[in-house]
């Protein structure tokens, strides 16, 4: 039984890695804007497609 | 504050070490022409960060400050690539924004990743008996331990919100929210705390999940609701030529353009602030410009020297160097901007009402959930506690303070989008009310420039001339005429028709010679003297001059120049009357001219000669009938009848007077819209009437069974934010064009 006790606590430690992950990331402005890098990947090297 | 500093408010969010600045650009279509700006940027020297959004049409660029590259070099950059950047309207709004929505995403994330783990361990408790007290206790813990920071980070506006509330002795709609979440914290803390009984930490975390969830939605969507301002900005050129005294040239943003500053505007440019001529430099020029982007009069406008040009007109002829007369802040187009400002920072009566009503739900729901924990105590301690959490919870004073105001916001949005903009918050509920239509004529229904309104050949030369070589030979003659009538016929020249050795005769017409025969434009008597004939006058239909178009060999064409009809007014009366309205012309022109208007129209009741206080006479009589009065009109004289109308609507080309005294502002002096206008409205009343009744059903239904215990906390948690979430939904729908009505 004494294996659940660290789980937990390592749960709740990969709980704090999440949190601080997910804060980064939004102060990093990554949920800014969902839909431009999106479409960038379909988007040619050069930005300018033979059309 | 210097220019420099206004500039810098107007584009930049912070400065020192790194520069950041968001812009509109304009021309973008695809993600590639994002990703070319991004490039031309890029490569400057000092660039840190661009992005492009080619959805929202804005680019964020941060620099190095005090390096080589400045705004300048930026902006020219993406002129360089072809697009055309412009500055945002409120800038420091969309910065708040941001940040507003960081938080409340942090808030959302940090609840959602909190519930979840918080559930995990705390299921773990739910009928499970062969589980040790210590490994019990332990979950317990890491339940606190995750929920608590959830409840104070996550949780914060609703706590703070009650906070708020109770200080200023109201009943706002998160006193119960709070409430609950703190009626169910506090005993989970307290138990963990004594290591026995129940705990609630998983419900807690749900309640801020789906709450703040519920929250952040609300807020994207009226956010994406309040951008109408924006685009009227929009239309604004970023960059200007400014000429120094010395008449050398720089480019400065244009903002930083002065009163008493000359700039150049090429042809085809958009003027970016209210100027005139510059009269030392171009003496004696005329300017034509295209005013549409401002009121929507497609018609070339011409503007001699000392007269004003509005911000945002199309410069069609010669470059022309202007005087700026306003900043863009104090130009037309930013007053038109406030006007909107002024009608989304009021609220109308409904949501007034609402919002009383939606405190004084707020007491009863406490009331309420008193009842409930005395009413269960005897029968279940335990549920009676679950079901008290539920009353409080699960009740949606928010679904009910939001009805209105969501719906009107999109309904603004959808208004601006047919160019009426509306400055008074109560009109789009008062103009969907509206039974009776009163037009002004001149102005109104009809244009304000004048135009050929009939002509009639006579042909007493001989040559057979149609009606359109008529006009274009009238339109050679008066080519260069500085006569307010030859305005009429500027849209009938002809390229290939010349007159020369014109003369212009004072108070009598014009002569010149086409092809080699002498003609002559003008008055009767001027003409028939060179012709030698006569003919009887026109039958008066109209109060419009007639001229007489002929050569030596006699009269060749009767031509009447008046204000035409907006093309459209007459399919928009149509339109008015099949939804159910009555229209009248009420104007203080003469009886011959109203009544013209009047038949051409097929309107009946039609009122000349009236004075201002006579409008607002026959407005007061209809309104004692029980009628209610939407008045449309645009003249300095029209402001007082505006006013006393139930809903008023000003033409955009309009006297500022009438403009302000007006709820909405047609600003592209269609008269084609104001159908649309009305069924918009109506929709949006609709909508207002079905999220009010959804609201209040939702309350009816969830209150007594959340009492009775049928609804676990949980679910009342849900409930509530799909509840908000319903009314705000419904009212986007009013953001999307409506059928022809």
């Amino acid at each position: 039984m004494s294996i659940s006790y660290v789980l937990v606590l390592l749960a709740l430690g990969l709980f704090g890695c999440a949190v601080w992950a997910m804060f980064w990331a939004i102060d990093d402005g990554q949920y800014d804007d969902l839909e431009q890098h999106a479409s960038a990947a379909l988007e040619d090297e050069n930005g300018d497609a033979p059309n | 504050m210097s220019a420099t500093d206004t500039l810098h408010a107007r584009w930049s969010l912070d400065s020192g070490e790194h520069e950041h600045v968001v812009f509109l650009v304009e021309g973008m279509h695809c993600g590639g022409c994002a990703r070319s700006i991004e490039k031309a940027v890029s490569a400057l020297p000092g660039v840190l960060n661009v992005r492009v959004n080619n959805v929202t049409a804005r680019a964020s660029v941060e620099w190095r400050g005090r390096s080589a590259t400045g705004l300048g070099q930026i902006l020219d950059a993406v002129t360089r690539a072809g697009f055309k950047p412009v500055p945002l309207a409120g800038t420091a709004a969309t910065a708040d924004y941001q940040r507003e929505r960081r938080a409340a995403l942090k808030r959302v994330g940090l609840a959602s990743l909190g519930m979840m783990q918080a559930m995990m361990y705390l299921s773990a408790l739910y009928g499970v008996t062969d589980i040790d007290a210590a490994m019990t206790q332990l979950m317990r813990i890491a339940g606190m331990v995750i929920v608590t920071p959830v409840l104070f980070y996550s949780g914060a506006p609703f706590l703070a919100g009650a906070w708020r509330d109770l200080r200023s002795r109201r009943l706002g709609m998160d006193v119960p929210v709070a409430l609950a979440l703190l009626l169910a914290w506090l005993p989970s803390v307290w138990n963990t705390l004594r290591a026995d009984g129940e705990v609630y930490f998983d419900s807690v975390g749900m309640f801020i999940f789906f709450l703040s969830a519920g929250r952040f939605v609300e807020m994207s969507v009226r956010h994406r609701s309040l951008n109408s301002a924006e685009a009227l900005a929009r239309s604004l050129p970023a960059q200007v030529t400014r000429l120094a005294a010395d008449g050398s040239r720089e480019r400065v943003t244009a903002t930083a353009l002065l009163a008493g500053d000359l700039f150049l505007v090429p042809k085809g440019s958009v003027v970016a602030v209210d100027a005139e001529l510059a009269a030392e430099v171009s003496a004696g020029t005329q300017a034509s410009l295209d005013e549409s982007l401002i009121t929507g009069e497609s018609a070339a406008m011409r503007r001699g020297a000392g007269e004003r040009i509005r911000g945002g007109s199309v410069n069609l002829g010669a470059p022309l160097t202007l005087r700026a007369v306003a900043t863009v802040d104090e130009s037309t187009l930013a007053s038109m901007v406030r006007l909107l400002d002024r009608a989304q920072a009021t609220r109308p009566a409904l949501a007034r009402a609402a919002d009383r009503a939606a405190s004084w739900f707020v007491g009863v729901i406490l009331v309420l959930a008193v009842i409930t924990a005395v009413g269960w105590w005897p029968i279940d301690p335990a549920r009676a506690f679950a079901a008290v959490l539920a009353v409080l919870v699960v009740t949606c004073p928010c679904a009910l303070s939001l009805a209105t105001p969501a719906a009107l916001a999109a309904a603004t949005t959808r208004l601006a989008r047919l160019g009426l903009l509306v400055t008074r918050a109560d009109a789009v509920e008062r103009l969907a009310r509206a039974d009776t239509v009163i037009f002004d004529k001149t102005g109104t229904l009809t244009g304000t420039s004048s135009g050929v309104t009939r002509v009639k050949l006579l042909n007493q030369s001989g040559a057979q001339v149609s009606q359109e070589q008529a006009l274009a030979m009238a339109a050679a003659l008066e080519r260069g005429s500085a006569h307010p009538l030859a305005e009429a016929f500027r849209p009938h020249e002809n390229a290939n028709l010349r007159a020369d050795a014109l003369s212009e005769f004072a108070a009598a017409g014009i002569e010149g010679r086409i092809d080699g025969a002498r003609w002559r434009l003008g008055r009767r008597a001027f003409v028939e003297e060179l012709s030698a004939a006569s003919v009887a006058p026109l039958e008066n239909q109209d109060d419009g001059a007639q001229i007489l178009l002929g050569n030596e060999q006699g009269l060749v064409a009767a031509i009447e120049v008046g204000v035409p009809l907006r093309a459209e007014a007459a399919s928009a009366i149509e339109s008015l009357r099949g939804m159910g309205h009555e229209v009248i012309i009420a104007s203080g022109d003469s009886a011959i001219a109203v009544d013209g208007t009047a038949r051409a129209l097929g309107i009946r009741r039609a009122y000349s000669r009236l004075s201002p206080d006579d409008k607002i006479r026959l407005v007061q009589d209809l309104r004692a009938e029980g009628h209610r009065v939407f008045v449309v009109g645009d003249g300095i004289n029209d402001g007082p009848v505006l006013a006393a109308a139930d809903v008023s609507c000003a033409m955009g080309q309009g006297s500022a007077i009438a403009q302000s005294a007006s709820d909405l502002l047609l600003v592209h002096d269609s008269l084609a819209m104001l159908p649309r206008a009305v069924t918009a409205s109506r929709r949006a009343l609709r909508v207002m009437r079905q999220n009010l009744g959804w609201a209040l059903a939702y309350n009816l239904a969830a209150v007594p069974l959340a009492a009775l215990g049928y609804v676990s906390p949980w679910l009342a948690a849900l409930g509530m934010s799909l509840s908000s979430l319903g009314v705000v939904l419904n009212a986007r729908r009013l953001a999307t064009p409506e059928e022809a009505p």
